[in-house]
């Protein structure tokens, strides 16, 4: 009888040491639709998608971040400066009617050796923002401009 | 006790079966604050990793990042072979390749150039993959 619970607690201390709790894990979905580099006829939205320029300095980091033309800088600030101006752009858009601001697109347009995290929080500070836990939605429809070759 | 013994035992082999091995750890995402699981399960979805070879203390050891496929690494280039087994598995089970969403997890530091052009092999004549959701978590992973 023992050694049977002595196997027991080895295995009860081999599943407990094996058990790992990962953290949940989001994503940003992101719509790709084939056989349309030029998609200017395919895209649903009568206007121009906005567009979001990264440029990259030489390690990676972002060196500018620019939206529809405006620089709004680097560093953490310049994404919350992009959330406030995708709002902005957006409210400007309920103007012209719901569908619109639903069919709204943002193109991604960044430096080749750009960090990864950026075009994340790119993607991030252009779909929403969090207020009170709840995600409130600017834009739905991200896509990437065609890619820029290394220098 | 024994039988409680028996039932924390039951307990931890159900929890272990469900860590998914895909998701590697070696993978350090990027963080974001928006970034929730998806509201709905994807039905068809597939993982890929990339990420980079770091040591115990998360500095980088090989300056080029791998996809990982458990024990196996291998290089941009290399996938596309495995990209139209996935397409190939897809299509022969009547799965619509529209609705299979590709499912990166990329490191943080990954140059942005190599995942547009994964994204780019995936859609290649052959793989036609459309829909692709880019991993992040809300939390840090510290070292």
């Amino acid at each position: 009888m023992t050694p049977m619970i002595d196997v027991v607690f080895q295995l009860i201390i081999f599943f407990m040491c094996t058990l790992k709790i990962s953290e949940p894990e989001g994503d940003f979905e992101i719509s790709m639709p084939l056989g349309a580099p030029n998609a200017a006829a395919d895209s649903d939205a009568q206007l121009p998608p906005f567009k979001v320029r990264l440029r990259a300095g030489a390690d990676g980091r972002l060196a500018e971040l620019t939206f529809n033309g405006t620089n709004l800088g680097s560093g953490e600030s310049a994404f919350a400066k992009l959330n406030s101006e995708v709002l902005r752009a957006v409210n400007a858009l309920g103007a012209i009617g719901k569908e619109q601001q639903e069919k709204q697109e943002v193109e991604i347009d960044s430096d080749y050796n750009l960090n990864y995290r950026y075009i994340i929080n790119a993607i991030g500070a252009c779909s929403g923002r969090m207020q009170n836990g709840v995600t409130v939605r600017y834009i739905s429809k991200i896509k990437f401009a065609p890619i820029r070759q290394q220098q | 006790m024994i039988d409680v013994v028996f039932q924390l035992i039951a307990f931890f082999m159900l929890i272990n079966n469900f860590e998914q091995a895909e998701a590697d750890e070696r993978v350090v995402l990027p963080r974001d604050q928006l970034a929730a699981p998806p509201l709905v399960h994807r039905q068809h979805s597939f993982l890929l990793n990339f990420g980079y070879l770091r040591d115990q203390k998360g500095v980088i050891i090989d300056p080029k990042p791998y996809f990982f496929f458990g024990d196996e690494r291998a290089e941009l280039a290399s996938v596309r072979a495995r990209l139209r087994q996935e397409s190939q598995y897809y299509k022969t089970t009547g799965t619509d390749l529209a609705e299979i969403t590709v499912e990166i997890r990329a490191d943080a530091e990954v140059p942005a150039g190599l995942v547009q052009e994964l994204i780019q092999m995936c859609q290649e004549e052959g793989i036609a993959f459309q829909r692709f959701a880019l991993k992040a978590t809300q939390k840090a992973t510290e070292y």
